[in-house]
């Protein structure tokens, strides 16, 4: 676990210090940055439609880095890139700086077992592959309590999915995800099929599980097609232009850490808001 | 609890007020026996030997209905583990389904005997079909971020067979279970129409030339119960184990 922290160090210090990242708009200090992963040159073609064309991408270990682009333009295919469920077209490449058992990721849809309890569902990514031997039962149940806990639902331990509602069932994916304890995680519109009151409490739920020490987490990639969601959450969002999609502009966000719902009043995220939204009528 | 009765309640008193109709229609219209025998004329008829020749048909019937099953799932699973195994022998699959087994039971007696096993093949051959179709679409109910997950994670062949795979068909292989405890049935009684001296259809067939229509009427009745014996059997299975889909009901 020591290990899997290490890189996470600097940032971890920028997410827990306000102001400290002020600054990252005028791109000053790249040399600070340890990437996590990088995408080389990645184009993907799935028979003869482009669905990817020379995406190149460094995704910083500590960063909230959020992908933003209209539905269907490639968006989610560039996650599965980095999850390694897909491989780039001949030429691209893909660069894990860190192993790749510390990537985790959570789906628009929870995708729970309807068979097993909020606890057993947590437990799912320990007791297979690789991970199910690094540990007894009974460590696995202790990590699955304590993700569980984490995202506020022990008292729903033993219910089944069907029994929670939106929210909770992916709060239960999330916790899922950080029980495997994840140093980068990456999110697949996360809060996409959620009603707007439960995604922005989420929104904010999921900033403090960023920053809390506890968790081995400390990049999160997160896809998503809502502007304002994108600005409230990311330290740089990154737009990509329809399909074939590639990276149009990454927009760094002038907002400080902790983020709060309350900001989406600042002047600094309506224009970055504006920005954006000019960026992609462009497109 | 007193909903459960009171669903229950309405179909016995239906049956319970038919049955009194029945009687009083053959009572009063003096309707000749071997036509339309009365409801107290058939329960006179109800003896052991009645029971014997039922359990005869439901041993029939439960061994064919188990050993199709079993070997209706496993043809499942090797079917989605390879597309060669499924385009070729599928299609044999539904040539079979779509031969009467009414037409196949006369060379059943000729191979198996007269004996018990052509009636436990008539009855595996009605219910292999149901079992097969929706094991296979059962197995491949997984839902394509499930399988992702499961990716992701590194998980094996065996665990993503176990533990979402498997999981995921249980509807579908309980919903032919059901459709298969009553088939069954009709497999081996239709075996025992070609040729046997014992069970259900046997004593339909030999009541039939005798006229005994008492007889015939009860052994109907049995067939009937044994049918609802087997459903009734495998619905309370798939309430316990596809406990899942009854949760959100509640």
């Amino acid at each position: 676990m020591a290990a899997i922290r290490s890189l996470a160090e600097p940032a971890r210090d920028r997410a827990a210090g306000p102001n400290s990242n002020s600054n990252s708009n005028s791109n000053s200090s790249p040399s600070l940055h340890t990437n996590a992963i990088s995408i080389q040159d990645c184009s993907l073609t799935f028979g003869s439609v482009r669905v990817l064309n020379q995406v190149s991408l460094d995704i910083q270990s500590g960063e909230f880095m959020s992908i933003l682009g209209p539905s269907g333009c490639g968006k989610s295919t560039l996650l599965r890139l980095i999850l390694g469920l897909l491989s780039p077209d001949r030429g691209g490449a893909i660069v894990h700086h860190v192993p790749r058992e510390e990537i985790g990721i959570v789906f628009q849809k929870p995708v729970l077992m309807p068979w097993q309890t909020a606890i057993q569902n947590i437990e799912l990514p320990l007791s297979i592959g690789p991970q199910r031997a690094k540990q007894s039962k009974a460590e696995r149940r202790e990590k699955a309590e304590w993700s569980l806990e984490l995202v506020g639902l022990t008292d729903f331990r033993n219910h089944f999915p069907q029994q929670l509602s939106g929210g909770m069932q992916q709060r239960i994916a999330i916790a899922r995800a950080l029980a495997a304890n994840p140093s980068i995680l990456l999110m697949d519109e996360p809060f996409g099929a959620l009603d707007e009151f439960t995604r922005e409490k989420l929104n904010i739920e999921l900033l403090r599980l960023w920053a809390n020490p506890d968790t081995g987490l400390n990049t999160v990639v997160m896809v998503t097609h809502s502007i304002q969601e994108s600005v409230l959450m990311s330290d740089r969002i990154v737009m990509m232009s329809p399909r074939p999609a590639k990276v149009q502009d990454i927009v760094h966000v002038p907002l400080s850490h902790p983020r709060e719902a309350e900001m989406q009043e600042h002047p600094e995220f309506l224009s970055t808001v504006r920005e954006i939204r000019k960026q992609v009528k462009a497109l | 609890m007193t909903t459960k009765f009171k669903d229950m309640l309405y179909p016995v008193a239906f049956a319970v007020g038919l049955i009194l109709i029945w009687e009083a229609v053959v009572r009063l219209f003096d309707i000749p026996l071997y036509l339309l025998p009365a409801p107290t004329d058939i329960a006179r008829v109800i003896d052991g030997e009645l029971l014997r020749n039922m359990g005869v048909t439901l041993y029939e019937a439960v061994l064919g209905f188990l050993l199709a099953n079993v070997l209706g799932f496993l043809t499942a699973i090797l079917f989605v583990h390879s597309r060669p195994a499924e385009k070729g022998i599928f299609p044999l699959a539904i040539a079979l389904k779509t031969t009467p087994v009414v037409a196949l039971a006369p060379l059943l007696v000729i191979w198996l005997g007269t004996g018990y096993w052509s009636k436990v093949a008539a009855s595996m051959i009605i219910c292999f079909f149901p079992i097969l179709v929706n094991s296979v679409k059962g197995l491949k109910a997984v839902e394509h971020e499930a399988w992702e997950l499961f990716s992701a994670y590194k998980g094996t062949k065996a665990e993503i067979f176990w533990k979402l795979r498997l999981p995921t068909s249980l509807p579908y292989v309980l919903s032919a279970l059901k459709i298969s405890s009553s088939l069954a049935i009709v497999g081996a009684i239709v075996g025992e129409f070609v040729g046997s001296n014992k069970g259900l259809g046997y004593l339909v067939l030999l009541s039939s030339y005798h006229l005994d229509t008492p007889v015939m009427f009860s052994a109907i009745a049995a067939a009937a119960v044994a049918g609802l014996i087997l459903f009734g059997i495998i619905a309370s299975v798939e309430k316990r184990v596809i406990f899942w889909q009854k949760v959100d009901e509640a």
